[in-house]
């Protein structure tokens, strides 16, 4: 069994945001950037079917800046191969990037292709559904675990309210992964040396085509609000007034 | 005659036993990894005059100390009266005689008989009465068996003696004030004459098979240390405190999995072991109520060595199996991986064990072992993840780590770009938390006002990884320290300066064995000669007020010996110190080192920085709780507002006393 998951990095949002001077991006030249909390669960994913079924798991990303030094700390969490896509793109929407992928990846004849549900800047978690249709293949998000059985992988996804299912899928697939099933686990600096030392970066080359999902016109800032209410007083005189606002703005009973 | 052969049968019986049992438990060590401890052959013997000889680290106990030089020196003194009772019963017509073994040496055995009953006394006075807390999870058992024999010993020599001279003709008779006495007592029960010979010979021989079961007793036992103890002390680590050993780089393993995969001396260690406690009463982990005693942590380990060599004599011959990534061997089982977790590394165990036992490498091995297993908190995790990224443990961008500077009127010199006099390494703390950011900003003030020549790296600099080396992460420390080591290389600077003593170590002792030797100072060192150099001007005396009690903080005080600058600052300033009973080498932990500071309190019942206030507010008079370490100005300004005595007492940088 053959598992691809995607890396994919992401803008730092421990730093300070900026718009650009066209205002139609944010500043990615002093931005640093890191690889996707999701990403990052679905590598675990992968490593945990790996340790359990001996599968063969290979890190994929696009080439940008930062790209080889996470492919490497995959590799030392665990991954088999590590590669990389040149494309002479550097920023592209899920809708492009699930093209390329759907080139891209028959080269490595993957079983499952896992990723993250969504990054920062795939809010709405496009990539998987794209990819699976592209493909052809099944696809599920959402997803917070995954046993490969045979020739299907059995997956649990979280619905809202704190329902659950469990879902089989045909292999092969592609996942959206929420959470892994255990967090991910920790890679000694060693380890990471190690690979940091040792790990032979593959690369695949191919043609971004040009993204149809639209520009970006205007990027701003959220607007500031009107300003908060301070409520101030003993701590009852205070509760009566959130008690009042509560009531006059008609979100508790009243009479 | 009978007696030289049943003699020669009994010694060969028990010494086989006994040279058997010792041959057990040293086993081990003959196929255990090497470590150089025979260089400076001169220092390490001198060194057993203040340790063995003037007993100076077992009487910080004041009591016990007595007590064991009474029976440490007795032991030798009575040692000749072991070598006359096997020598004379071996070879008849032997006698010590000729060197004063009817003179000084008889005059000598008898006082020291005396001395050792009393200490025997004294030490099952000190075991059932006093009953010291350190005792707790020592083997009470073993002990008082000890004594027993020891009384067996000396009582069983006594007897002799005594039936000895009142069967008459013993020309020892008038050097022996006590055998005589007890002679005369026994004469006027009867014995005389041949009942008395006869009786001197019954305890001929109880006094020799209670010595041959004490020999062979003692392998088993805590009184290893006895043969143990001398070659311990002499091998102790005598290169510098505060550097880790670095693991060979060709170990396909990196940590301590297997207690057989022990250095022999760290087994030497576990044999020492006298279960005094000292260790476990200094232990701030242990106060806290963690799961961790030095003590107990010792004697599990070397519990886990002979029971492995125990069931390898009776199974297979015993081989010493590849150190694996098994963590049950040793981590999780032996040792729990809570009780690795909870030290700081603060070095008080090692500073007052008497063997000078070696518990903080031991727990840093085993703690590299658990890593590279991916066992770990995840309150180490979040900090490790974060230096792998950042660079610091505070998930900061290293744009930033400069940002303190931005309060002051003056710009800092860029070291990178100029060539400066003092290299500050800021240290995490320093840099990126607020509450000590403050701080920095007074020393950086202080320097300037002074005309110091300093320069600082700006986001070149990264964490020195001294507590990340003592967490247990090996390459990350390579690489935080290669960046470091690189960054420094590329500056001009006389001396590296740094308010932190976790940085100061790291530079001063762990950087030389990864080739980059530094002269570094800590501020206190700086600020004391800038004031004798008349460049700060001393605080008037009338603006200074209060009285001031000062912490060491470890790695300045026990790793870096920096005790008096901070005590002179005060002194100069007009203040009047008081100090707490644990100050200096004997302080107490203010338990955030070793990486502590990046978990939480599990199971913590005091926290070692409140049980340290609470000590200073004991005091008195103490109003001003001086510190001269980030991390302690983090740790007690949270202590003393979580016990809510903001007003009895504050918690200061030496910096801010030149106000």
């Amino acid at each position: 069994m053959h598992i691809v998951t995607v890396v994919r990095l992401v803008p730092d949002l421990l730093e300070e945001i900026q718009v650009n001077e066209q205002g139609t991006d944010i500043d990615r030249e002093w931005i640093g950037v890191k690889l996707c909390e999701f990403d990052d669960h679905a590598l675990e994913e992968a490593v945990l079917i790996k340790e359990a079924t001996g599968a063969t798991v290979t890190a994929l990303g696009i080439a940008v800046e930062g790209i080889d030094r996470v492919l490497q700390s995959a590799v030392a969490r665990g991954a088999d191969r590590a590669v990389k896509i040149e494309c002479g793109e550097t920023n592209l929407d899920s809708r492009s990037f699930a093209k390329l992928l759907s080139e891209t990846l028959p080269q490595l004849k993957p079983d499952l292709v896992l990723a993250g549900v969504q990054t920062p800047e795939d809010l709405f978690g496009q990539l998987v559904p794209f990819l699976g249709t592209l493909m052809g293949r099944p696809h599920a998000s959402g997803v917070t675990g995954a046993q490969a059985e045979g020739n299907a992988v059995k997956i649990q996804q979280e619905y809202g309210a704190g329902r659950a299912a469990r879902l089989t899928l045909a292999l092969p697939a592609v996942l959206g992964i929420q959470s892994a099933s255990q967090p991910p686990r920790y890679v000694s600096g060693t380890k990471l040396r190690q690979a940091i030392q040792g790990t032979k970066i593959e690369t695949l080359s191919a043609t971004a085509s040009a993204g149809g999902s639209g520009t970006v016109k205007e990027m701003r800032r959220p607007a500031r609000g009107q300003g908060a209410e301070m409520i101030e007083g003993e701590a009852e005189e205070v509760a009566g007034k959130i008690y009042d606002a509560l009531v006059g703005r008609g979100l508790v009973g009243g009479k | 005659m009978a007696k030289p052969l049943v003699l020669a049968a009994l010694m060969l019986l028990a010494f086989s036993f006994a040279g058997y049992r010792f041959f057990l438990r040293l086993r081990p060590m003959f196929s255990a990894p090497g470590i150089d401890r025979l260089d400076h052959i001169g220092e390490r013997l001198w060194g057993l005059v203040p340790n063995v000889l003037l007993h100076r680290r077992l009487l910080n106990i004041r009591y016990s100390g007595i007590l064991h030089a009474m029976i440490f020196s007795s032991f030798i003194v009575l040692f000749t009266a072991i070598v006359q009772a096997f020598g004379s019963g071996l070879f008849p017509g032997f006698s010590l005689a000729p060197v004063g073994g009817n003179s000084v040496i008889a005059l000598l055995q008898d006082v020291f008989a005396v001395v050792i009953m009393i200490g025997v006394g004294m030490a099952f006075y000190n075991r059932y009465v006093i009953k010291p807390a350190r005792f707790k999870g020592s083997n009470n058992k073993d002990a008082t068996v000890i004594l027993i024999l020891v009384t067996g010993v000396v009582t069983s020599m006594l007897l002799e003696f005594s039936f000895h001279i009142a069967a008459g003709g013993d020309p020892s008779a008038p050097w022996r004030p006590l055998s005589s006495t007890i002679a005369r007592l026994l004469e006027a029960l009867g014995f005389e004459g041949e009942s008395a010979d006869r009786a001197a010979h019954v305890f001929y021989w109880v006094h020799v098979c209670v010595i041959l079961s004490f020999l062979t007793y003692i392998p088993g036992s805590k009184h290893l240390h006895m043969f143990a103890a001398i070659p311990n002390i002499f091998l102790r680590n005598i290169g510098p405190k505060g550097q880790s050993r670095t693991p060979d780089p060709k170990a396909a393993h990196i940590g301590l999995s297997d207690v057989r995969a022990l250095d022999w001396k760290g087994m030497l260690d576990l044999y020492s072991c006298t279960e005094c406690g000292r260790c476990q009463a200094a232990c701030p982990a242990y106060a806290a109520g963690l799961p961790l005693s030095p003590k107990i942590l010792i004697m599990n380990m070397r519990d886990a060595l002979i029971d492995e060599t125990v069931t390898h004599t009776a199974t297979a011959p015993a081989a010493v199996p590849a150190a694996g990534s098994n963590l049950e061997a040793l981590v999780g089982s032996v040792i729990s991986e809570q009780t690795l977790w909870s030290c700081t590394t603060c070095r008080a165990c090692m500073e007052v064990c008497p063997l000078h036992i070696e518990h903080v490498p031991k727990i840093i091995d085993m703690r590299r072992h658990m890593v590279e297993e991916g066992h770990v908190t995840p309150g180490i995790q979040d900090a490790m993840a974060s230096f792998q990224q950042y660079g610091n443990s505070f998930k900061k961008p290293p744009r930033m780590r400069a940002k303190w500077t931005s309060g002051l009127d003056f710009k800092i010199k860029d070291a990178r770009k100029e060539e400066v006099d003092i290299l500050w390494f800021v240290g995490d703390y320093a840099s990126y938390d607020p509450r000590v950011q403050r701080i920095t900003q007074t020393v950086a003030r202080l320097l300037q006002k002074a005309g110091v020549d300093f320069g600082i790296l700006y986001d070149a600099e990264q964490n020195s990884g001294n507590d990340v080396r003592r967490v247990g992460d090996e390459g990350l420390f390579q690489t935080l320290s290669e960046h470091n080591i690189e960054a420094l290389g590329n500056c001009s600077f006389k001396r590296i300066m740094t308010t932190d003593p976790h940085s100061l170590n790291a530079l001063r002792q762990e950087y030389p064995a990864q080739g980059a030797e530094y002269e570094v100072v800590h501020y206190t060192q700086l600020l004391l000669e800038l004031m004798r150099e008349g460049k700060i001007a001393k605080a008037a005396n009338e603006k200074v007020q209060g009285t001031v009690t000062y912490h060491d903080p470890c790695y300045l005080g026990r790793y870096n010996n920096g005790f008096e600058p901070p005590r002179q600052i005060m002194a100069e300033l007009g203040y009047k110190l008081h100090e707490m009973a644990r100050c200096r080498e004997n302080s107490f932990c203010c338990g955030a080192g070793g990486g502590r500071i990046w978990q939480d309190d599990t199971g913590v019942k005091e926290r070692p920085s409140e049980n340290r206030i609470r000590e200073a507010l004991a005091l008195g008079d103490a109003t001003i709780f001086a510190v001269a370490c980030p991390k302690d100005l983090v740790m007690y300004t949270a202590a003393v507002q979580s016990l809510a005595v903001e007003d009895k007492i504050q918690v200061k940088d030496i910096a801010e006393l030149f106000a």
